[in-house]
């Protein structure tokens, strides 16, 4: 008997403890939802009458980057919690290595967070219906877009004509030199890309094999065969309708052009360059050393490089986009480096906004981030850090390199999952093949161009 | 009253796993049925499904990428599984004897396995194997020049094997135990009978442990079939798609290119193949496993 009676206390219990939770959960998801709404009309009346009012809450926050940009950002989270009491803001961040994964299970399962750091392209890929970020017009009252330029916001437009995010800066490649290895072989650094083509041979003949003018990967190789194809050509690869601009012969030159930095021993091959094993090239001890000699870059990604040279950082000097390229100039783009934008399933839009405005224009936030996400294209980030003399000189000099550079029109798809990204995608496979001499230029070209042509139809 | 009180003691069972039951429903049986619903469908994870289609199923054979992965994969697992089951069988057999510091050797070579899918173990074959890595440069150093190991199409799957063959201890553990249970008495007689530790091995420690093998046979053709980890972090599939394995493949589509239609069939073929070996492998045993506690097969 009393075995009988244990063991239906003990189902009642096992039951009781697994349906408590849903009841829970129903009951607390009913009475955060009643709240929300009424928080969310109390807010949006109060913030009629004073945009600075805020409900106690607590609000999500991630991105991504690497370590400098964890502890600035971290410093000028906390530093808004000190301001705004009742704002709780828990982060979540960590590198850029499998985080657009992560985040698209987040897209697909709507958790993702209150504020987010977002990539450019994100927003034809994740939000094409515009649904998945908020319009930030709707909480301009806090959030001050006049600090952004008309164009600024008019790139980052959702289907629906509403602001998708914010972009943070802008950004373009460019080439950045270890000017000690050059002085070694002999060479400036190069300006022009007849120093460049030339400067392969020297270092092979007084540094040796293992030295190299510039290292590039893959995704690497992709833009700066773009730039070479567009300065051929003046018209960007992809315009603003979508369109492939070139056909597969100007392919194929573009290819023989990386063919010919291969074979002048200005760029190592691939099977060179993977066979270090380094997950990117400021982990590369061939480049740490100073046998790459020169990376392309984007010119907010600097510090990185800067601070992987250790000692010898200040030998990193800035280059600009060759003005000799092509006839039509250097090729170079710029594209929107990163994003903040908002769910529009947040339940504290407004707080969201709050906090977004403190990074982003608040003097007290903005000079806590610093150029951590490049230059800003904040009117009052950029007084403010430019009077604190907080610009990096290095970070700034590249981007007045690219912008300098008379870029050109950059549209999303060139990034698309197709092109960029892990095997099978197309900047992947076929550099690779290309470069290890398993396809010629003719069949790399045709590769290519189908899959351009696949992704611009 | 009684009626309920019965009621619940009948079933009360089923209250008790319950949690379990509905853990599989949502967590295996879902995922796996409706994998096999979108194996027919070219869905995308943000576009949605637009259309039923075996192109999925009929691209594993005729996509030449796909095709490679494959082949790739039974390349791997032909080559690993072998080569792990005798490591471990030959490790196991000396660490049988009585030698001194047989424990320390016994947890020496164990100790691998234990690290078995951590991302550490890879990135150290990453350390040792690259071009500027421990081996080479030793390769170097005796004026011997060595292939590029890790970017090498020739050589990149070989060492991806090596690392998962190096990891031989659970087998080997198993293998332990398996000959340890192998009666003394019959190498005495042996012995006795004049057969040499050659002859006693094949004649009798083989055929008595033929269970034991039979399961790591199993285990690790299985193992074999899914190992993601190893070519994930130390090549990425490269170099030329040459490590890019089936599971490897079906997460670059899931994952980074959001084709859940078309990874959900690969998901299904590398299923049916490996139950198709797994199945050879128990239809085949009546002729070559011994059970001692039945009929003898």
């Amino acid at each position: 008997m009393k075995k009988r009676v244990l063991s239906v206390i003990l189902g009642a219990a096992l039951v009781s403890t697994a349906l408590a939770g849903c009841g829970n959960t129903a009951k607390e998801t009913a009475a955060t939802t009643a709240a929300t709404e009424t928080a969310a009309t109390a807010a949006t009346e109060t913030a009629a009458a004073d945009a600075s009012a805020y409900e106690e809450c607590t609000i999500t926050f991630d991105w991504w980057g690497g370590d400098s940009r964890h502890e600035a950002t971290q410093a000028a989270v906390n530093a808004f919690m000190a301001k705004y009491p009742g704002i709780n803001v828990e982060v979540n961040f960590g590198a850029w290595s499998d985080w657009e994964t992560a985040k698209a299970a987040e897209y697909v399962s709507g958790n993702n967070p209150d504020l987010q750091q977002t990539n450019f392209d994100w927003n034809t890929k994740y939000n094409a219906d515009g649904k998945t970020y908020l319009d930030l017009n709707t909480v301009s009252d806090v959030l001050d877009l006049t600090q952004f330029s008309d164009n600024d916001l008019k790139i980052v437009q959702d289907v629906n004509g509403g602001i998708a995010g914010i972009p943070v800066a802008l950004t373009g490649r460019t080439f950045y030199w270890n000017k000690a290895t050059f002085e070694q072989a002999g060479l400036e650094v190069p300006t022009t890309l007849e120093e460049f083509m030339a400067a392969g041979p020297v270092f092979k003949e007084k540094l040796g094999d293992k030295y190299y003018p510039l290292v590039i990967g893959n995704y690497d190789r992709a833009i700066l065969m773009t730039y070479y194809m567009q300065a051929q050509a003046g018209t960007p690869i992809i315009d603003e309708n979508g369109k492939l601009n070139f056909t597969q012969e100007q392919f194929k030159e573009g290819l023989d052009w990386i063919q010919s930095l291969e074979d002048n021993h200005v760029i190592p091959t691939l099977e060179y360059y993977n066979g270090e094993g380094a997950d990117s090239i400021d982990k590369s001890a061939r480049f740490i050393n100073g046998e790459y000699a020169g990376i392309f870059e984007w010119d907010s990604a600097a510090k990185k490089y800067i601070s992987a040279l250790g000692d010898n950082g200040a030998n990193l000097v800035v280059g600009a986009p060759f003005a000799d390229m092509g006839p039509a100039g250097t090729g170079s783009f710029t594209k929107v480096s990163l994003m903040f934008s908002i769910s529009a399933k947040s339940e504290h839009p407004h707080e969201a906004a709050m906090l977004l405005n403190y990074l982003l224009n608040d003097p007290e936030g903005v000079a806590l981030m610093g150029t951590e996400r490049g230059i800003p294209e904040s009117k009052i980030a950029y007084e403010t850090l430019d009077a604190a003399g907080a610009i990096n000189e290095t970070i700034a000099a590249a981007h007045d390199a690219v912008m300098n550079s008379k870029p050109m029109y950059w549209n999303p798809l060139f990034d698309d999952s197709s092109l960029k990204g892990s095997s099978p995608a197309a900047y992947t496979d076929i550099f690779d093949q290309f470069s290890y001499g398993m396809i010629d230029s003719d069949a790399a070209a045709q590769a290519l161009f189908d899959a351009y042509s696949a992704v611009c139809n | 009253m009684r009626k309920s009180k019965k009621f619940l003691k009948n079933n009360v069972g089923f209250l008790f796993v319950s949690l379990w039951l509905i853990g599989f429903l949502v967590f295996k049986a879902y995922p796996f049925l409706s994998s096999l619903y979108y194996s027919f469908t070219d869905y995308h994870l943000f576009k949605g499904i637009s259309k039923f289609t075996l192109q999925n199923y009929t691209d594993v054979f005729t996509n030449a990428a796909e095709r490679k992965a494959l082949l790739t994969t039974f390349k791997y697992a032909f080559m690993t599984v072998p080569l792990k089951l005798v490591a471990a069988l030959f490790i196991a057999y000396i660490l049988n004897f009585k030698i001194k510091g047989v424990n320390f050797f016994r947890t020496a070579y164990y100790i691998p396995s234990i690290l078995g899918g951590s991302v550490a173990i890879a990135v150290l074959w990453k350390a040792l194997f690259n071009d500027d890595g421990l081996i080479r440069s030793a390769f170097t150093a005796i004026g011997v020049d060595a292939p590029r190991f890790m970017s090498n199409p020739s050589w990149a799957l070989f060492m991806i094997c090596l690392l998962r063959v190096w990891q031989f201890g659970s087998s080997m553990v198993i293998f332990l135990a398996a000959l340890k249970g192998v009666s003394v008495d019959l190498y005495e007689a042996a012995s006795i009978d004049g057969a040499g530790k050659w002859r006693q091995f094949f004649t009798i420690t083989i055929p008595l442990i033929t269970p034991v093998i039979f399961y790591n046979l199993v285990t690790q053709l299985v193992q074999a079939f899914q190992e993601f980890n190893g070519p994930y972090i130390i090549t990425k599939g490269g170099p030329l798609g040459s490590t890019t394995l089936m599971s490897l493949l079906v997460y670059n589509n899931a994952f980074t290119a959001y084709k859940m239609g078309k990874a959900s069939a690969q998901a299904w073929v590398l299923f049916i193949i490996l139950m198709i070996f797994t199945a050879i492998a128990f239809w085949s045993q009546k002729r070559w496993v011994y059970y001692a506690d039945e009929d003898g097969r």
